[in-house]
C-alpha cells in the first residue's frame, strides 16, 4: 500500500486507480501516517519543511472552528438558499477528507490572503482577545442592534420610554458623516 | 425597625459592608418604579451625550387595559417611538421605515421590579443625596455609585410629591458624565388618546418585524458569558434585523445595566461591518469576527465591560 500511496504522490497513478490508496488513507492509520511522513519528506526536500509538520492537524482545528452549515466555502456553487439558523449540518466525512482538502478549504475566506497561511493560525484568535479594539463609527446598523436591546434594558422601568431616544439618530444627519 | 432589620439582612446576605445601601434611598427608587409605571404625563426632555444634544417630546397615557407611551424627537428628522402593551414602533421619516419589536408577553421585558431593587445594592453603593428644583419641580436626588470599574454610575432625580423621574445623569469611574435626560417642562395628569398615537401616516412605508423566538444558541455550538459579577442571563431568543436577517441574541443584567450578545452569519452579507468598538453615551458597542459569525455586544456599561463579554463568545461545533 506504501508504494500506492507514494506513486499517487508522484502523481503516476490513473484517475480509477487513486480510490483504493485513498480510501485506506481514510480507514487505515498505518497508511495515513505514511501519507503524512511523504508529505513532509517531499516538503523537507523542496526546503519547504514548516507546512507538513502539523498542517492536517492545523486545518482540522481550523476547520473544527468553523460553523459547518453558515460558512459555505467561498465559491461554492449551490444555490442560494437561506441558512437554517443555528443548526449545524453533519462535519465533513472524515479526517482523511478533511485533511485531503484541507488545502482547498483554508483557501482565503475574503480576498487577499495566500492559500496556505503556515504558522499563526491556531493563535490567532487569542492575539486578537489581547488587542486593544479600533475605534469605529457608529453606523445606522448599530441603530437597529441599539433599538433591540432597548427592550431589555432594566433602565426603562425607571424612565419608561425615555432611553429609546438614544435607538433613533437622525438619520440625515448619519448619511453626512 | 423593620426597615432597619431589612436593611441588615440585605447586607448579611449580600455580604456586603454596611450603610452602603440606604433603606430610604431604595424606597425612592420604589417610588419611581411606580410613577413610571402608574402616572399619565407630557413633557420635553432634553437627551446630551458627547456633543450630541437633542429635545424629545414624551406622552404617557396610562389605561387599565395597558398603557401607550409616546416618544417624539424634535431635533432633526421627525422619529417617534409609540409603545403599547404589546409592542414597540419605531417610526424613521428619513428612510420611510418601521421597526417594530412585539412583545409576546410581560416576562419577555424584564423589568426592575421593585423586589428586586435591593439586589442592586449587591453592586452599588445607593445614597440619598441633595434635594433641588427642576422643571419647576421639587427633587431629590439619589446616587446609585457603583463598587467597581465594571459599570456606570447614576444620579436620579425624582419629583418629591409623584416619585416621577425628572433627571437621570450616567457617569464614569472619574465622576464624568456620560450621558444625561432632564425634563425641561413637564406635566402630571390625564393625557388625551391622540397625544400618544403617531403622527405619521406610514402605511406605504418599509416595516421591519423583530419576529422574536426563544433560542439555545449552546445546543449550536456557542459559548458565552456574563463575565462580571453581577450579571446574570435575562433572555436568549433569536430575531430578525433589518433586511429578515435571522440573529440570536442574549441578554445580560446587574439589574440596572444590560448588555446584549448578537450573532448572525457574516456570509452572504453585502459589506463587511467594521470591527472595534463605537461609544454613543452610555451605550457602547463592540464588534469581532467569530468563526465566520458577526458578533455585536451592546451595552450600558463601560467600554472594557461590554468587550469583555465580547471575547467570551467561542464556536465549537457539535457533534
Amino acid at each position: 500500500m506504501k508504494a500506492r500511496i507514494s506513486a499517487m504522490m508522484d502523481g503516476e497513478l490513473a484517475a480509477h486507480e487513486l480510490e483504493e490508496p485513498l480510501s485506506a488513507i481514510a480507514s487505515d492509520r498505518e497508511a495515513r501516517e505514511s501519507w503524512r511522513t511523504y508529505h513532509l519528506i517531499s516538503d523537507a526536500l523542496r526546503g519547504d519543511a514548516i507546512l507538513s509538520a502539523s498542517c492536517a492537524r492545523r486545518v482540522s482545528q481550523r476547520l473544527a472552528q468553523e460553523p459547518a452549515l453558515i460558512a459555505p466555502l467561498p465559491g461554492a456553487v449551490r444555490a442560494p438558499e437561506r441558512p437554517r439558523w443555528f443548526v449545524p449540518s453533519a462535519l465533513a466525512a472524515s479526517i482523511a477528507a478533511v485533511a485531503f482538502v484541507g488545502w482547498v478549504a483554508l483557501a482565503p475566506q475574503r480576498g487577499s490572503a495566500p492559500a496556505i497561511v503556515p504558522a499563526p493560525l491556531a493563535q490567532a484568535p487569542q492575539a486578537q482577545r489581547a488587542a486593544e479594539p479600533p475605534r469605529v463609527p457608529v453606523t445606522s446598523a448599530t441603530q437597529d442592534y441599539l433599538f433591540a436591546h432597548q427592550a431589555f434594558s432594566p433602565r426603562n422601568s425607571l424612565q419608561g420610554m425615555a432611553p429609546y431616544v438614544r435607538t433613533v439618530a437622525d438619520e440625515t444627519v448619519q448619511r453626512k458623516k | 425597625m423593620s426597615r432597619a432589620l431589612g436593611a441588615w439582612m440585605l447586607c448579611a446576605f449580600a455580604g456586603v459592608a454596611q450603610a452602603q445601601v440606604s433603606p430610604e434611598a431604595l424606597d425612592w427608587l420604589r417610588r419611581i418604579y411606580l410613577a413610571t409605571e402608574r402616572l399619565s404625563y407630557t413633557g420635553t426632555f432634553v437627551y446630551q451625550q458627547g456633543d450630541r444634544t437633542e429635545t424629545s417630546r414624551i406622552a404617557r397615557r396610562a389605561e387599565p387595559a395597558g398603557s401607550v407611551e409616546k416618544l417624539e424627537v424634535l431635533d432633526g428628522s421627525p422619529r417617534e417611538v409609540v409603545r403599547t402593551r404589546d409592542e414597540i414602533r419605531c417610526y424613521l421619516p428619513a428612510s420611510q421605515t418601521v421597526k417594530v419589536d412585539r412583545r409576546r408577553d410581560q416576562r419577555s421585558f424584564p423589568a426592575l421590579l421593585p423586589a428586586q431593587v435591593a439586589t442592586l445594592g449587591e453592586h452599588y453603593d445607593i445614597s440619598m443625596d441633595e434635594t433641588g428644583r427642576i422643571a419647576g419641580y421639587e427633587c431629590q436626588a439619589i446616587v446609585l455609585a457603583p463598587r467597581d470599574a465594571l459599570r456606570y454610575g447614576y444620579k436620579l432625580w425624582a419629583d418629591v410629591q409623584t416619585g416621577m423621574l425628572l433627571k437621570a445623569r450616567a457617569f464614569n469611574r472619574n465622576g464624568e458624565t456620560v450621558e444625561q435626560f432632564t425634563f425641561t417642562q413637564l406635566e402630571i395628569g390625564p393625557v388625551p388618546r391622540e397625544r400618544v398615537r403617531p403622527r405619521v401616516v406610514a402605511r406605504t412605508w418599509r416595516i421591519e418585524q423583530a419576529a422574536v423566538s426563544p433560542a439555545n444558541l449552546a445546543q449550536a455550538g456557542w459559548t458565552m458569558s456574563a463575565d462580571l459579577p453581577g450579571f446574570r442571563k435575562v433572555i436568549e431568543i433569536t430575531r430578525m434585523l433589518r433586511d429578515a436577517q435571522p440573529v440570536g441574541q442574549v441578554v445580560y443584567s446587574d439589574g440596572l445595566a444590560a448588555v446584549s450578545i448578537f450573532i448572525e452569519p457574516l456570509a452572504g452579507r453585502a459589506e463587511t461591518p467594521q470591527m472595534g468598538l463605537a461609544s454613543m453615551g452610555a451605550v457602547n458597542v463592540y464588534t469581532r469576527e467569530v468563526a465566520n459569525h458577526l458578533v455585536t455586544v451592546v451595552g450600558e456599561a463601560p467600554a472594557a465591560s461590554v468587550q469583555r463579554i465580547g471575547n467570551t463568545v467561542a464556536y465549537r461545533p457539535t457533534q
